[in-house]
């Protein structure tokens, strides 16, 4: 699957966006030697093979007044219960939700506004009757975020 | 706690930018019927305030090799805990690592490429002085669900 679907300007590109989406194709362009067109052209098709799947701007939750990120990890009555995924999914605020091997059937993560908040929607997990326990692990200082880190062959 | 009040401007900023980090600013002043200066003013606001801490473009990982997400959890001698969580955010494909108030102490979360891999990611983190202890959860069937603040 990742062989050859991508070469070195590929690889430049996906690196220079990462560090800032915003960067002008004809900078990229300059630093790979070829035209701005075909910079665009590479960056279309990256983005129609689904590797880029947006751009975007990474905001700080607490600074719009969205407090707390919190990771739950849920054990489940049956295993890979759908109904419970599906219950998480609607609560406002999850970022993430996914089956998962290990302590925990399930882990979400949500952000919420405070404590109370961080409290009822535990309740609210709880409450299903599928639901087993329900561990909250909340995310203290500033998380740190690294989208960048990922390796390309 | 809110360092700044946001109007509607810099909320149309903030909006436009989440579902494509490379509109114009131009673009966003039309849409809005104010100088291409407001906006980047108010965009360079945003940045200033730390509101907008970045912009990046959010790659699939199993189109680029990876499988699946990881997350470890992670118990330290508390007093290590910002020196290690400096480390951790530095071990290629950890793309989250925070402290956390819950069972353990921080937790980190990695895209994966296979199994060698992960033993890989939980020796170098288990490695590490003052770490004691290392809790996998290996996420698979992976939902996400808003990229703007929390990106995976």
């Amino acid at each position: 699957m990742s062989d050859k679907m991508m070469d070195q300007i590929d690889v430049k590109i996906l690196r220079m966006l990462q560090q800032d989406a915003r960067t002008p194709f004809k900078v990229i362009a300059e630093q790979c030697n070829v035209s701005t067109d075909t910079i665009k052209n590479r960056f279309n098709s990256l983005k129609k093979k689904g590797i880029i799947r947006h751009s975007t701007i990474v905001i700080d939750p607490k600074k719009i007044g969205l407090g707390n990120i919190v990771l739950f990890g849920i054990r489940a009555v049956e295993r890979y219960s759908d109904s419970v995924i599906n219950m998480i999914k609607k609560i406002p605020g999850i970022c993430v939700v996914t089956r998962a091997i290990g302590e925990y059937d399930i882990e979400a993560i949500l952000i919420l506004k405070d404590i109370e908040h961080i409290g009822t929607t535990k309740e609210i997990i709880e409450d299903d009757p599928q639901v087993k326990s329900v561990n909250v692990d909340i995310f203290v200082d500033k998380p740190l975020l690294c989208p960048k880190n990922f390796e390309f062959e | 706690m809110i360092s700044m009040k946001l109007d509607k401007i810099d909320n149309t900023i903030l909006e436009t930018l989440k579902e494509d980090g490379r509109t114009s600013l131009r673009e966003i002043a039309r849409k809005l019927k104010v100088s291409p200066d407001t906006i980047s003013n108010r965009f360079e606001r945003l940045k200033k305030e730390r509101i907008i801490i970045d912009s990046t473009v959010v790659i699939d990982p199993s189109k680029i090799g990876y499988s699946f997400i990881t997350r470890f959890s992670i118990k330290v001698k508390p007093a290590y805990s910002t020196q290690i969580l400096d480390k951790i955010i530095k071990i290629p494909s950890i793309i989250v690592a925070s402290k956390i108030v819950g069972g353990y102490d921080m937790v980190a979360i990695s895209v994966v490429k296979n199994f060698k891999h992960l033993c890989k990611l939980r020796d170098a983190i288990l490695e590490m002085p003052h770490v004691e202890k290392v809790e996998i959860g290996m996420w698979i069937e992976t939902m996400e669900i808003c990229s703007h603040y929390f990106l995976i």
